[in-house]
C-alpha cells in the first residue's frame, strides 16, 4: 500500500484530531483498509492507494458500454479466496476469460434478480455474509437512501462493494466514498493504429481529496489482449474485402487462428 | 436408589418469562422429559410428574449436589420446575405433592396415589399418615382395600422394585400443535411453527444431531375446507404440506425460521388452519464447531450457505447461480450456470467453510496453463444467445458500423452433437460499445452475429 498523501507538517496535527479531517489540497489517508487496483497510476489518485474496503464505490458508465471488469479484475483477483457476488449482471459473465485473468471460477456467484427491490435486498444480504469478499451490484434505479443502506452494510461487515450506475446518476447526491465515471475513448483514428491505441478515461467525480481536473487515461485492455491486437493488426480492410478472403479460404483453412494477409 | 420428582410450575407469571426471543415450547412437558434424559436413562412420566432415578449416574456429574445444581441451573431457559427428592419414587412424589420434607412415616396418606380412592374410609379409621397405614395388619388391609394399596406401600418403602414404562427419545421428531385460534393467512402460521421449532431444538440437542430436511404439515378446517384446491402445497385433501431443506445440517433455529418465513410467504391457504405438525425428514450427527482462539478470525455475519439459501428461498433457486466449467470449443458450451448447491463439506472440517471447499472442488479445467493462452483473449461478457447483426452496405452494425481489428479465429466443431458450429470469430470495434466479439457463419446465409463484449 503506497501512501501518496503529501502531508505537510500542520496536516499531521489535523490528522491527530480525527482520521476524517484532511487538507483540501492533499489526499486523505485512508482510515480503513484498501485493496490495490493493480494499476499504479490509478492507485496514486485514490486516497490510501486503492479501492477502499468497507465502503460504497460507484462506477458510472453508459448503458451497453462495459469497462467494469477491466478496472475491477486485478483487485478482485487479489482480494482473497471468498466468493464474489454479482447482483443483476447485465450479461452472463464468461468464466474462461475471467479465470484467465485471475478470478477463480468457483468464487463467482451470480444472482439474477430483475426487480430493483430484489437486487437491493440480495446485495445487502450478500454483504452480511461472513465469507463473501466482494459484491458487484448493477443498480440502475437505486435511490440515495437505498445506497446509504448498502454503504452502511459494507462498512459494518467490511466488504468491497462496487455499484454500477448509469451516468445520469451523476447529478444525484450519493453516499459513495468514491465515484468514478468511465468513458472508453474511441477516437476515430486510422484503423491501422486503432488496435493499440484503446484508452479508458476515468473521471474521478468524488474522492477524499482535491478534485481531479483532468481525467485519468488508462490502457483500456488487459496487457495480453492489447499485445495480441497490436500483433494481429489488419491492414485497412473494409469488411467486404475480409469476407471475400474468408470465402476463398473457407475450404482449406486448417489453422485455428488464420491470419488474413 | 435416589429419585427426583419434578413437575412444571403451573403457570409462570407473564413478566417472569425469560427473554422475549426465547420462543415458548409446543409441549414443555415432553421437552422437559427429553432434556432429563441427559442425566439418566431412567426417566418416567407419572400423571403430570416426571420421576428420575439418578443413583447410577450421579458419579458422572461429580456427586449428587453437583448433579442437582446442573439440573436446576441449566434448565432455566426450558421451563421453570419444582422438584423433590426421596429414596423411592413414591416418596419423592409424595414430598413434591405434599410440599413437605417429612420422613416417609409422617407423609400424609393422601399423597399416596393408590390410597386416593379410599380416603374417606381411611379418614374414618383415623389413618392420616403413611406410618399409621403401614402399622395396620397386612391381611386386613388386603381384604379391605385390595392388593394394590399394599403393593404401593411396599414399593414406597423399597421392599419391592419400582418398574415404570421408561421414556426414550424418539428416532424421528414428530410433534403436533393445536393452534389457539384458527389462522387465515400462511405467514401467520410462523408463530405456531416457531414453538414447534423450539421443541425441535430440544430434541436435536438431546440427540446431538443437525436437521437437513423438515416437513411442516397443517390441517385445514374441515367445515370450510375447499377440497378442490390443488397447488404446490395442497393436494386436494384437508392437509397442506411444506418441505424445508437446508444444505448443511444445522441446529440454528433462527436460520430455519427465516427460511420458513420466506417459504410461507408464498403459500396461499384455501381455508383456515387449526392444527400444525412438524416432522423431521432427514437429520445427521452434528460435530461441534471449533472456534479460533484468535479474535481476528472471528468474522461476523452469516455463513455463505445460509445467505445463498435465503436468497434462493425468496428469489427462487434458479436465480442464484454458480458457474460450471465445461470442456468444449464452442464458447456457449464452455460454461454452464447452474443453481447453487452446497458443496459436500467433510465432517472433519466443518468450519473451514464453504468457500474453501468450493475453491478446491471446482478447480481444474481453467487452471491448466494451456487454456490460459487462448482464454486471456476471450471477452468477459458472453451473450446468452448470439445476437444477429444488421448488415448495412456489407458492413455489420452494432451501435454503429463495426471495424474489424483481429481475426479470423476459425471454429469448426460440434458436428458430433448435431449442431455444427462453423464460424469465424473477429474482434471488432463498435464506435459506442468499445470492443466486441463477433462471428460470421460460414454456412447458409453467412450472417454476422454478436457473441461477446470486452469489458
Amino acid at each position: 500500500m503506497l501512501s501518496v498523501a503529501r502531508i505537510s507538517s500542520d496536516a499531521s496535527d489535523l490528522q491527530d484530531i480525527h482520521a476524517d479531517v484532511w487538507h483540501a489540497h492533499a489526499l486523505a489517508s485512508a482510515p480503513q483498509a484498501v485493496q490495490s487496483t493493480g494499476d499504479a497510476r490509478l492507485d496514486a489518485q485514490l486516497p490510501g492507494g486503492g479501492w477502499p474496503v468497507g465502503a460504497l464505490i460507484e462506477l458510472l458508465q453508459p448503458a451497453g458500454v462495459h469497462s467494469e471488469w477491466r478496472l475491477l479484475l486485478p483487485a478482485l483477483a487479489r482480494s482473497g479466496q471468498g466468493p464474489v457476488v454479482l447482483v443483476g449482471a447485465p450479461q452472463p459473465p464468461f468464466v474462461p476469460a475471467l479465470a484467465a485473468q485471475g478470478l477463480a471460477v468457483a468464487r463467482l456467484v451470480w444472482v439474477t434478480a430483475q426487480a430493483a427491490p430484489a437486487r437491493l435486498w440480495a446485495a445487502e444480504q450478500a454483504l452480511r455474509c461472513a465469507e463473501v469478499d466482494a459484491v458487484l451490484a448493477w443498480l440502475p434505479q437505486a435511490r440515495g437512501d437505498q445506497l446509504r443502506r448498502l454503504q452502511m452494510a459494507a462498512a459494518e461487515h467490511h466488504k468491497l462493494l462496487f455499484v454500477m450506475r448509469p451516468p445520469q446518476a451523476q447529478a444525484d447526491a450519493s453516499p459513495a466514498l468514491l465515484r468514478l465515471q468511465l468513458a472508453p475513448q474511441t477516437q476515430a483514428v486510422a484503423p491501422a493504429q486503432a488496435a493499440g491505441s484503446d484508452t479508458l478515461a476515468v473521471h474521478i467525480l468524488k474522492r477524499r481529496g482535491p478534485p481531479l481536473a483532468e481525467p485519468l487515461v488508462l490502457q483500456a485492455r488487459p496487457a495480453r489482449l492489447a499485445v495480441w491486437l497490436a500483433a494481429s493488426q489488419l491492414p485497412a480492410l473494409a469488411p467486404t474485402e475480409v469476407s471475400v478472403d474468408v470465402e476463398k479460404e473457407a475450404d482449406h483453412a486448417l489453422d485455428r487462428i488464420a491470419a488474413v494477409a | 436408589m435416589h429419585w427426583i420428582a419434578l413437575r412444571l410450575l403451573p403457570e409462570p407469571p407473564p413478566e417472569a418469562t425469560a427473554s422475549p426471543d426465547a420462543a415458548a415450547l409446543a409441549d414443555p412437558r415432553k421437552a422437559l422429559a427429553w432434556w432429563a434424559l441427559r442425566f439418566t436413562p431412567l426417566v418416567a412420566q407419572v400423571e403430570d410428574t416426571l420421576v428420575l432415578e439418578v443413583s447410577g449416574s450421579e458419579r458422572l456429574f461429580g456427586g449428587r449436589p453437583a448433579l442437582l445444581q446442573q439440573f436446576l441451573m441449566l434448565n432455566e431457559p426450558l421451563a421453570p420446575v419444582e422438584y423433590a427428592q426421596g429414596a423411592t419414587s413414591l416418596v419423592a412424589m409424595a414430598r413434591l405433592w405434599g410440599g413437605t420434607q417429612a420422613t416417609p412415616n409422617a407423609l400424609p396418606v393422601q399423597t399416596l396415589a393408590a390410597a386416593r380412592p379410599h380416603l374417606p374410609t381411611l379418614a374414618h379409621l383415623g389413618v392420616r399418615t403413611w406410618g399409621q397405614l403401614r402399622a395396620l395388619p397386612r391381611g386386613g388391609l388386603v381384604r379391605r382395600f385390595g392388593a394394590g394399596l399394599v403393593d404401593a406401600l411396599d414399593r414406597a418403602y423399597g421392599h419391592r422394585p419400582e418398574v415404570y414404562p421408561w421414556l426414550t427419545l424418539p428416532e424421528v421428531f414428530d410433534a403436533p400443535l393445536e393452534l389457539a385460534a384458527s389462522v387465515e393467512s400462511a405467514p401467520a402460521l410462523l408463530f405456531g411453527a416457531r414453538r414447534l421449532l423450539a421443541q425441535l431444538l430440544v430434541w436435536l440437542r438431546a440427540r446431538q444431531r443437525g436437521v437437513l430436511a423438515l416437513e411442516l404439515l397443517w390441517e385445514l378446517d374441515a367445515r370450510r375446507s375447499n377440497t378442490l384446491h390443488v397447488d404446490a402445497h395442497h393436494t386436494g385433501g384437508q392437509q397442506g404440506r411444506l418441505e424445508l431443506r437446508t444444505a448443511q445440517a444445522t441446529q440454528d433455529m433462527a436460520h430455519l425460521q427465516r427460511l420458513l418465513g420466506e417459504q410461507l410467504a408464498r403459500v396461499t391457504l384455501p381455508a383456515p388452519v387449526l392444527y400444525l405438525r412438524l416432522r423431521s425428514l432427514q437429520t445427521q450427527p452434528l460435530a461441534g464447531e471449533s472456534h479460533s482462539l484468535l479474535p481476528d478470525d472471528l468474522r461476523k455475519g452469516d455463513s455463505l450457505h445460509q445467505t445463498l439459501e435465503r436468497l434462493g428461498a425468496r428469489l427462487g433457486p434458479e436465480h442464484v447461480l454458480c458457474a460450471q466449467p465445461l470442456a468444449d470449443h464452442r464458447p456457449e458450451h464452455m460454461q454452464r450456470w447452474v443453481p447453487w448447491q452446497a458443496p459436500a463439506v467433510s465432517k472433519s472440517a466443518p468450519k473451514s467453510g464453504a468457500a474453501g471447499a468450493m475453491n478446491t472442488g471446482a478447480r481444474g479445467l481453467y487452471d491448466s496453463e494451456l487454456l490460459d493462452e487462448a482464454a486471456a483473449l476471450y471477452p468477459t461478457w458472453l451473450l446468452p444467445t448470439p445476437q444477429r447483426l444488421v448488415v448495412r452496405q456489407q458492413c455489420p452494425q452494432y451501435l454503429g458500423p463495426l471495424t474489424l481489428l483481429a481475426g479470423p479465429q476459425r471454429l469448426e466443431t460440434g458436428w458430433l452433437e448435431g449442431e455444427p458450429a462453423l464460424r469465424d470469430y473477429f474482434v471488432a470495434r463498435s464506435p459506442q460499445a468499445g470492443l466486441v466479439w463477433v462471428f460470421r457463419e460460414r454456412m447458409g446465409a453467412q450472417d454476422w452475429y454478436l457473441h461477446g463484449l470486452f469489458a
